[in-house]
């Protein structure tokens, strides 16, 4: 080799030798703030995990998962209470429907009762026309003429009564008909409305609480992946210092190849045997560099990896522990408010109906009234009758018309009968009708809530330890935030320290290039150089220097040609050999 | 609390040690070389020592023989934390007095585990 080519090779192997030197001077500086980086990271995942910890130990203390139950016979209890009122309030809309046909029967009854007043006003007209005819004779029957005046009057006034409370109590049963006809799809509606959100409730309520129960599950999966990544970094960090000692053996090697290639341009026999060595030295030493560009690739792939895992489960994993409380929290409240609007639209709507049942209850007392004087009245139209007989027959011919009259009462009192009959089989009908909104409106009472009350106070209970629970967990949350963001905060510095390194370390591919171009000049000069190696000297003089079994396997494979072997560190790490 | 001594002249080593072996509970001083360990391990007493071998001044071997003239220092163990994985480099340390071998990079809960079962 030429003095002139020599010495640029030297002074290439002087500059390459100073950026590595650069590169480890600039690169500690890096690996001191990553370190630092780490451990702060490390430290807030710890103290998230205390956190995280405190939380699913009160999540444990509370029996939130137990929950679960509760929430299962309050839904139950729920359902149950929606089914009865259904079927209650379609009861009553059978008995306000039958109560209107019912009340068409009155209708009826009363017709026939005006009649009959009618008839008996008539009667009393006859009898005074009569008494009048008669004259001295006939003085006895005034006072049939008097009792059927009188009977009359009152019968007209039952009748009008009777009438009007028959109408009015349709125009509310109509009402009422209208308002639970219109109603009850509503009902129907805004109930399996709120079956539905308690169903959705419930579901994810169950969803949560499920999740929830697996909290300390997962706090221990995640605890446990945070020590794997920070064991990771270790291992990382430590690769970091097994490549510095390989780059400054290389360095070494390339002062020592440098001296190399000047004292063989002093040389006069051509300096075959020292540019075998000097070559052989340069192939090594792009081997370890390549081997070390690829180590180093790795650890700080390793490196930014384990860091954002960290932050990855601390984040996401760990934070969402807190909120999870508290959106069961907020689910059982939701589901405990739909219960209660459930109960309002059902007390609401009993109450109503409930109006419907005095209702009947009023008719009942004054049908039941108008039976009483309708047997009264009977009675009297009876002995009425038998004293018009008695009377006209002691007068003989002359109170012919007398006797008409008596059979005119007579007629009357069996027509009267019939009305007294229909009367009483109306009440029947009331009192059965009474008797079935009764029945539906027990539902509607307090008694049958007892089910849902006994689970709406068991599931406050467990309500007010969720609640507990979350009050814990939020500000706990709160804290894991806070630490989260300085978390945030140091990994983006890792970032950009790992950007840098990454920048520092690229300085070893323009090393490799000037080291490949000298190696070039070399074999140029030399055509055939590698066959002149001294491969067990060489071996020697570089492994001397060697501290790591894969400096000493890629210098083997250098020396022979054979491939880069696989350097790859284990990031795992090492056991310990005790001796 | 149990106190650890950790050698090494690479800054990250140490820290690795450190934090590893802090988070386990122990109290760990840090030394830059052999000279520095043994200024240490005359101010105060150790109940094991970690150290690596290639060490400017006074190295990994001359350490550990010198600390196992030290009295109280028969029986502490001491192991050798370094990139050297040769049988005859861990025949050396083991003949100088030391009571393990750890070839870097070191697992954080294998060291705590050995440790454990060396300080009781």
């Amino acid at each position: 080799m030429g003095m002139t080519l020599n010495s640029t090779a030297t002074s290439t192997l002087e500059k390459a030798g100073d950026d590595l030197h650069w590169l480890l001077k600039t690169t500690e500086g890096a690996i001191s703030g990553l370190v630092a980086s780490f451990q702060g990271l490390a430290e807030h995942a710890d103290s998230i995990l205390a956190l995280a910890a405190a939380i699913v130990d009160r999540v444990e203390n509370e029996r939130v998962s137990s929950v679960l139950s509760s929430v299962h016979a309050l839904g139950a209890a729920a359902k149950g209470f929606v089914d009865d009122r259904l079927k209650a309030t379609a009861e009553i809309l059978d008995t306000v429907t039958a109560e209107l046909e019912l009340l068409h029967k009155l209708s009826m009854v009363t017709d026939g009762q005006a009649k009959v007043a009618a008839q008996i006003k008539m009667l009393n007209v006859h009898t005074k026309i009569e008494v009048a005819h008669l004259g001295a004779v006939g003085a006895s029957f005034e006072y049939l003429a008097r009792e059927l005046a009188d009977f009359s009057m009152t019968l007209a006034r039952n009748t009008e009564e009777l009438i009007r409370h028959t109408n009015e109590r349709r125009a509310e049963t109509e009402r009422t008909k209208l308002m639970v006809s219109v109603e009850l799809p509503h009902l129907t509606e805004e109930l399996a409305r709120i079956e539905g959100n308690l169903s959705d409730d419930l579901t994810a309520l169950q969803s949560g609480l499920t999740r929830l129960s697996k909290t300390p599950v997962q706090f221990r999966a995640s605890a446990e992946e945070i020590a794997g990544q920070i064991a990771g970094v270790v291992v990382a960090v430590q690769g970091h210092d097994i490549t510095r000692q390989q780059i400054e053996h290389v360095q070494a090697a390339l002062e020592s190849i440098a001296q190399g290639m000047a004292n063989e341009a002093t040389l006069t026999n051509g300096g075959l045997r020292e540019a075998a060595a000097n070559h052989a030295g340069l192939a090594i030493q792009i081997f370890q560099l390549m081997a070390i560009r690829a180590t180093i690739a790795e650890w700080t792939s390793q490196v930014r990896q384990c860091m954002s895992g960290i932050l990855r489960i601390s984040a996401s994993e760990l934070v969402e522990i807190g909120p999870l409380v508290l959106e069961q929290e907020r689910a059982m409240l939701a589901q405990l408010s739909h219960i209660e609007l459930l109960e309002r639209e059902c007390l609401a709507n009993s109450e109503r109906l409930r109006g419907t049942l005095e209702g009947i209850s009023n008719l009942s007392v004054l049908v039941t009234e108008h039976l009483q004087n309708a047997k009264s009245a009977r009675n009297r139209l009876r002995m009425l009758n038998f004293n018009s007989v008695i009377e006209a027959s002691r007068l003989g011919a002359q109170a012919d018309t007398i006797c008409v009259i008596a059979d005119g009462i007579a007629e009357v009192s069996v027509e009267w009968s019939n009305i007294t009959e229909q009367s009483g089989s109306a009440l029947r009908e009331i009192l059965s009708l009474s008797k079935r909104i009764g029945q539906g409106m027990e539902t509607f009472s307090k008694s049958g809530n007892e089910d849902l009350a006994k689970s709406q106070a068991q599931m406050k209970i467990e309500l007010e330890n969720l609640r507990n629970a979350s009050t814990f967990a939020v500000t706990q949350s709160h804290k894991i935030g806070n630490e989260t963001d300085a978390m945030q905060i140091m990994n983006a510095e890792v970032g950009r320290t790992s950007d840098q390194l990454d920048a520092c370390y690229a300085r070893i591919d323009a090393v490799l290039r000037d080291l490949q171009d000298a190696k070039s000049q070399i074999e140029s000069d030399y055509p055939g150089i590698a066959e002149h190696y001294d491969c067990e000297a060489i071996e020697k003089a570089y492994s001397a220097s060697y501290t790591t079994a894969a400096e000493r396997d890629v210098l083997r494979a250098a020396l022979h040609g054979t491939e880069m072997p696989d350097t790859q560190q284990s990031f795992i790490g090492n056991d310990v050999e005790l001796f | 609390m149990k106190r650890i001594l950790t050698v090494d002249d690479s800054a990250s080593v140490r820290q690795m040690v450190s934090f590893t072996l802090q988070k386990a509970g122990y109290e760990v001083t840090e030394a830059v070389d052999g000279k520095d360990g043994l200024a240490k391990i005359g101010s105060g007493k150790f109940d094991l020592i970690i150290t690596d071998l290639n060490m400017p001044n006074v190295d990994g071997i001359q350490l550990i023989t010198a600390v196992r003239k030290l009295p109280g220092y028969s029986f502490v163990p001491i192991l050798m934390l370094s990139t050297e994985s040769q049988a005859e480099k861990k025949d050396e340390g083991r003949k100088a007095g030391a009571t393990g071998w750890i070839v870097k990079p070191f697992n954080a809960d294998q060291l705590i585990a050995v440790v454990q079962k060396l300080v009781k």
